[in-house]
């Protein structure tokens, strides 16, 4: 069963359009990571999906209930659940939230409560129950408004970017929670994200949305492993570089067409050999560092090899040693090229 | 410096001895500045919400319309008011002038604009996330007008406060159009103007110390809801 279908959607900001999607289904119990820059569109469509805006044309159904007039909205509407960046909490207690949202579902009141409360302890924050969002921490807050949509026993679940504002232990610990609470596979779920290790962790498939166009969707080892396009390809931070700047080495190991205009080496396909002992890569040499970059745990390593400029993705305690201008050994992997 | 004396003394007499006409004002004054302020939210509550949520052309006009209004004199409202019921005005049949209704009408155009242009303050100034929460968990439009006036209940009891001080305090609309007429619409202000009038500064300095003690209640009261409302 489809869960939510987006048929040639477009959406317009103003005189722009920020949004074309022609075909984009979420499964009954799938999990879809929408991945992309800021702006590209990803918490549009999600607003989409949600019914929470106009479209400008096209068609959103959910369960294969196209969404028409505003009665056919609410109604589909109560099927869904929204956790936004924000937490936005209503102004009372953490349980009161919950009731709420089990009132507007018209759930017997003689049943909030325990509901609320159950959620809440199944979050872990339900000695919070009378807390007033106020008083909450930010993964708190966040943890009563994922307990506020799971409450509501959701059939689809919208989450845009629900932990991006919180600190790395805290997330890993709330995508943890997410990925068991989702596990049962009773909740369809599109999550907005901009983390790939989240999407990994969550996610069936993922959806590559750029500039407001769906440049890639499949599961998440193929759009990983074979991005469709230089601009994914991009996005995901493999470093693009055209053929003729590479060692001939590398093309051939990597059996790269010799019509290829664009070469996409994915940064975890770079490794330093730092003890110099083959590691079985089809190319060893040297390369100079440009950069010493870093988030979220990662460490990346911009590095000029020839005339190409690549990346190597690495443990950010493994590159904290290394200096711009200092030479270091590499070895590619073939494996980890790809070429249009 | 005598003068001053001697009307404080007066003023202690008659609001020690209970004077009849003094709280039969007083009275008066609580159930028309308490039904002003009640038309005046009935109208600018609704109107506030929709100026703040309606994507109209136009909204930005209205709001400063709204915001404009909040400057009304009151002797404006009150000769709208008394044009419109004058016996030949239009509304002249209905026999209001010269009545409570008419301080009710005049009173409640004073103190609308300025719960609309409050209220509508209060709930745009809420997050914009907010408004999309409370959609996203699937309220209806009753509903999810309920719950933003609800999130903004702080700001709106401060409209509350602020239409009620406006026509409390109020004297030119109330006279023009209840004509002050002693125990019918004469209220605590047009009294205390009456009665400066005649030279009676004792009897003028009761009533602006009832109306002072009136309006610190009422304040006092809507600020003991307007705390609770924040611990909720």
């Amino acid at each position: 069963m489809i869960a939510l279908a987006f048929r040639d959607i477009r959406v317009r900001r103003g005189p722009r359009e920020v949004l074309r999607v022609p075909v984009l289904n979420v499964a009954q119990g799938e999990t879809i990571a929408v991945l992309g820059p800021n702006g590209a569109g990803k918490s549009t469509l999600l607003l989409a999906g949600a019914l929470l805006l106009d479209l400008a044309a096209g068609d959103i159904a959910l369960f294969g209930e196209r969404a028409l007039d505003g009665r056919s909205r609410l109604r589909q509407r109560r099927l869904t659940a929204t956790v936004f960046q924000e937490s936005a909490l209503l102004d009372m207690s953490a349980r009161r939230n919950i009731e709420t949202a089990l009132a507007l579902h018209s759930v017997p009141r003689a049943d909030r409560r325990g509901r609320a409360d159950q959620w809440l302890s199944r979050l872990g924050v339900a000695h919070l129950a009378n807390a007033s969002p106020h008083t909450l921490s930010g993964g708190e807050a966040q943890r009563v408004a994922l307990a506020r949509a799971f409450a509501i026993q959701p059939r689809l679940l919208f989450l845009d970017e629900p932990f991006s504002s919180l600190d790395p232990g805290t997330r890993a610990e709330l995508v943890g929670e997410l990925r068991s609470l989702l596990a049962d596979g009773s909740t369809a779920a599109l999550f907005v994200t901009h983390d790939l290790s989240e999407a990994q962790l969550l996610a069936d498939r993922v959806a590559v949305l750029l500039d407001g166009d769906l440049a890639q969707h499949d599961t998440v080892e193929v759009v990983w492993g074979r991005p469709a396009s230089p601009a994914v390809a991009a996005f995901l931070g493999y470093a693009l570089v055209e053929p003729t700047q590479l060692p001939a080495a590398v093309t051939e190991a990597a059996s790269i067409p010799a019509n290829a205009g664009t070469v996409a080496i994915r940064p975890t396909a770079v490794r330093l050999s730092i003890d110099r002992t083959e590691i079985g890569s089809a190319y060893r040499g040297d390369a100079s560092i440009v950069a010493v970059q870093g988030a979220h745990g990662r460490g990346r390593l911009l590095l000029d090899l020839g005339e190409a400029r690549i990346a190597a993705e690495l443990p950010v305690e493994e590159i904290r040693s290394f200096k711009v201008g200092g030479i270091v050994k590499i070895e590619i992997d073939p494996g980890g090229l790809v070429s249009w | 410096m005598d003068l001053i004396v001697d009307a404080v003394a007066e003023a202690w007499r008659l609001l020690r001895t209970g004077d009849n006409d003094i709280y039969g004002i007083t009275l008066r004054t609580a159930a028309i500045t308490g039904t002003s302020t009640l038309v005046a939210l009935l109208i600018g509550l609704p109107l506030g919400l929709g100026l703040a949520l309606a994507r109209v052309p136009g909204q930005r006009s209205f709001i400063a319309l709204a915001n404009a209004g909040t400057g009304t004199p009151p002797v404006v409202a009150g000769l709208l008011v008394s044009i419109m019921l004058w016996r030949s005005g239009p509304l002249g049949g209905l026999g209001l002038i010269y009545t409570p209704a008419a301080i009710v009408i005049a009173q409640a155009l004073i103190a609308a604009p300025l719960i609309v242009a409050i209220t509508a303050a209060a709930v745009m100034a809420l997050p914009p996330a907010l408004h999309l929460q409370i959609r996203a968990m699937g309220a209806n439009q009753r509903q999810y007008l309920w719950l933003i006036a609800r999130e903004a209940r702080l700001p709106l009891l401060v409209a509350i406060m602020a239409g009620f001080g406006a026509v409390v305090s109020e004297v030119g609309a109330s006279m023009m159009v209840g004509g002050n007429l002693a125990g019918e619409t004469r209220v605590l202000t047009t009294a205390a103007v009456l009665e400066v009038s005649k030279g009676q500064f004792g009897s003028a300095l009761a009533l602006g110390f009832i109306l002072l003690a009136f309006i610190l209640v009422i304040a006092a009261a809507l600020t003991i809801v307007q705390q609770r409302a924040r611990r909720r």
